[in-house]
């Protein structure tokens, strides 16, 4: 009665309604950025005047035809491109770094057994379950306990504790579901375990590997709490220096930088989320 | 025998040249740390930041009322906002479960490639970044914001209504950065929901309501318990979301423990707030944990 009930013209359309709406309330929000980027109503951004680039131009130098009220909430171009580099350079190191350990440590736990995996198991959730201000806070004391100058690398060591846990998880379905007869046929042929490797597990677990790093890219890219603490003062990601631009006021150039990050990172995750779903 | 011999070391050397880097990273970088701020909290604060190091349990009295000393006195407003935190948590994972749910069902509905459009589609505002999320909403709720305006002009209000700065805000704010966490525990659980059971259960004559009671809700539990475990977390911790969203009006203990490590340098304090947070979060996980061996000795019995 009740999937009688369930495919039911009626409810086969309430369903598709509240899909509906389900996408709307995710949606809905960005839309609203990335249509008000291109206001030219400095004022009130909810009052449509006219189409312009001025914002977008002002983040790479163009555009000066803003008032001068504008002008004082406008980052300049240089201070821009330093948050971005100081952005990207963190997200690719960071990623790079957790990537080899997480691929690492998934080919041993998936590939030996031996006295403690339970122990190291657990000791790879536990930096996906602390809270980030938790391990932001933690960080920070750390750093100045031991005499770290925070700077871009601080950061970059912050976020490889935590990423490595989530490129572990990736790669570790992959291996999980590659055949393992192929690794025992190399061997048997008389390849070393390196050449094994490179030859026959790498090529097999390549989409698990990119995958990883791809989601760990993008989570090192947008992390703003536990930057939040152990950024220096010369040291600001673009996540930051957004955030020190909100608190000083809602301003149009704002929403021109948030649709260019949101667009770069939906990209980098469409391409991951293509990886992982594709079959061997 | 000698040859069997070397191949073992060899692969034991494999092995722990492999776990090398992460053990190496995980106990300099992550447990060292988390070790230091259980000791800091104990620790007497220092007068211009920083710490003496005098066993100092009194941090905790502030928060919690014992113990104390003639320095340090209870005020009751930190447990406060620490209900506050939770009640916010405990809302969070109410809406954002009422939202996924029947989603899941939306989409365990559909086939092939509109399925896959569907979870790309709902899954892909989990990688938006999450303080360009919580300004979308301000930009929705403040006064002059997208709803007042089209309230306004519409003639149904003559004043903005005051969407921003309540615990309003600051759940919708949550509700809306939280929202994957949710569904896609409860999607796995009902995407595996057998159908059989289903109609098994009105064959036996149940009506629709106690289908659902009996039959689905317990089925899809364990996603339903997984997502709430991992929406409660990140939003009991949450201080970028009330610090947009809540103003100075709804605090939350991450405020307090960032304003104690930011700007009145207590670093102790802090690190005692930061730890009724892990209490609570250890407590929930090791009850998870717990919950789902239960359910695997079941399945194997």
């Amino acid at each position: 009665m009740l999937d009688k009930i369930l495919n039911s013209r009626f409810w086969s359309w309430l369903f598709k309604g509240y899909g509906f709406v389900f996408l709307t309330f995710l949606y809905l929000p960005l839309g609203l950025i990335f249509v008000y980027s291109f206001n030219a109503n400095s004022i009130n951004m909810a009052v449509w005047t006219d189409f312009t680039f001025d914002w977008y131009l002002t983040i790479f130098g163009g555009a000066n035809s803003q008032s001068e009220f504008d002008a004082a909430f406008t980052e300049s171009p240089e201070r821009i491109f330093e948050v971005v580099r100081n952005s990207a350079v963190v997200a690719l190191c960071a990623s790079t770094i957790s990537t080899v350990i997480g691929t690492a440590t998934a080919i041993a736990l998936q590939r030996y057994n031996f006295a403690g995996k339970k122990f190291y198991q657990a000791l790879l959730i536990l930096p996906m379950i602390v809270p980030d201000i938790v391990l932001g806070i933690a960080l920070l004391i750390f750093f100045v306990g031991a005499g770290f100058e925070l700077s871009l690398l601080t950061i970059i060591i912050g976020h490889t504790t935590f990423l490595a846990s989530y490129v572990f998880i990736v790669v570790s379905a992959r291996l999980a579901g590659m055949d393992t007869t192929l690794e025992q046929a190399s061997a048997d042929l008389g390849a070393g375990p390196l050449t094994t490797f490179r030859r026959v597990t790498l090529p097999q677990i390549m989409p698990g590997v990119v995958g990883g790093f791809l989601l760990a890219f993008i989570i090192s890219l947008d992390d703003v709490v536990i930057t939040y603490f152990i950024a220096g003062v010369g040291s600001q990601t673009l996540p930051i220096f957004i955030l020190a631009m909100m608190r000083r006021g809602l301003r149009p150039q704002i929403n021109a930088l948030a649709v260019l990050l949101l667009a770069f990172s939906f990209v980098v995750a469409a391409i991951g989320l293509y990886l992982r779903s594709r079959k061997t | 025998m000698a040859g069997s011999g070397a191949i073992l070391a060899r692969k034991r050397r494999t092995l722990i040249l492999l776990l090398a880097p992460l053990t190496l990273m995980l106990s300099v970088f992550f447990l060292i740390p988390l070790s230091i701020m259980v000791i800091y909290s104990f620790l007497e604060p220092g007068l211009y930041g920083g710490v003496e190091w005098n066993w100092y349990p009194y941090n905790y009295g502030r928060i919690l009322g014992w113990p104390l000393n003639d320095f340090e006195t209870f005020e009751v407003i930190y447990l406060k906002i620490f209900l506050n935190s939770a009640q916010i948590a405990v809302m969070t994972v109410i809406v954002t479960f009422l939202l996924s749910y029947p989603a899941a069902f939306w989409v365990s509905r559909m086939t092939g490639a509109r399925k896959n459009m569907a979870l790309f589609l709902i899954t892909l505002p989990f990688f938006a970044n999450m303080l360009v999320r919580i300004y979308a909403w301000l930009l929705l709720l403040r006064p002059t914001g997208f709803f007042n305006t089209i309230l306004q002009s519409t003639g149904l209000i003559a004043e903005p209504l005051n969407l921003l700065f309540t615990n309003f805000s600051v759940i919708i704010g949550m509700v809306y950065i939280l929202t994957p966490f949710m569904f896609l525990p409860i999607y796995a659980s009902v995407e595996k929901l057998d159908y059989s059971l289903v109609r098994a259960s009105q064959d036996l004559g149940a009506n629709p309501i106690q289908t659902f009671r009996r039959v689905i809700l317990p089925l899809t539990a364990p996603g339903i318990i997984g997502g709430s475990v991992i929406v409660f977390i990140p939003a009991l911790g949450n201080f970028i979301v009330p610090a947009f969203l809540g103003g100075s009006k709804v605090q939350m203990t991450g405020n307090l423990i960032e304003r104690s490590f930011l700007q009145s340098r207590d670093w102790p304090f802090g690190a005692a707030l930061a730890l009724l947070i892990m209490a609570f979060v250890v407590i929930l996980v090791m009850f998870q944990i717990s919950r789902q061996n239960r359910a695997a000795e079941r399945g194997i019995a």
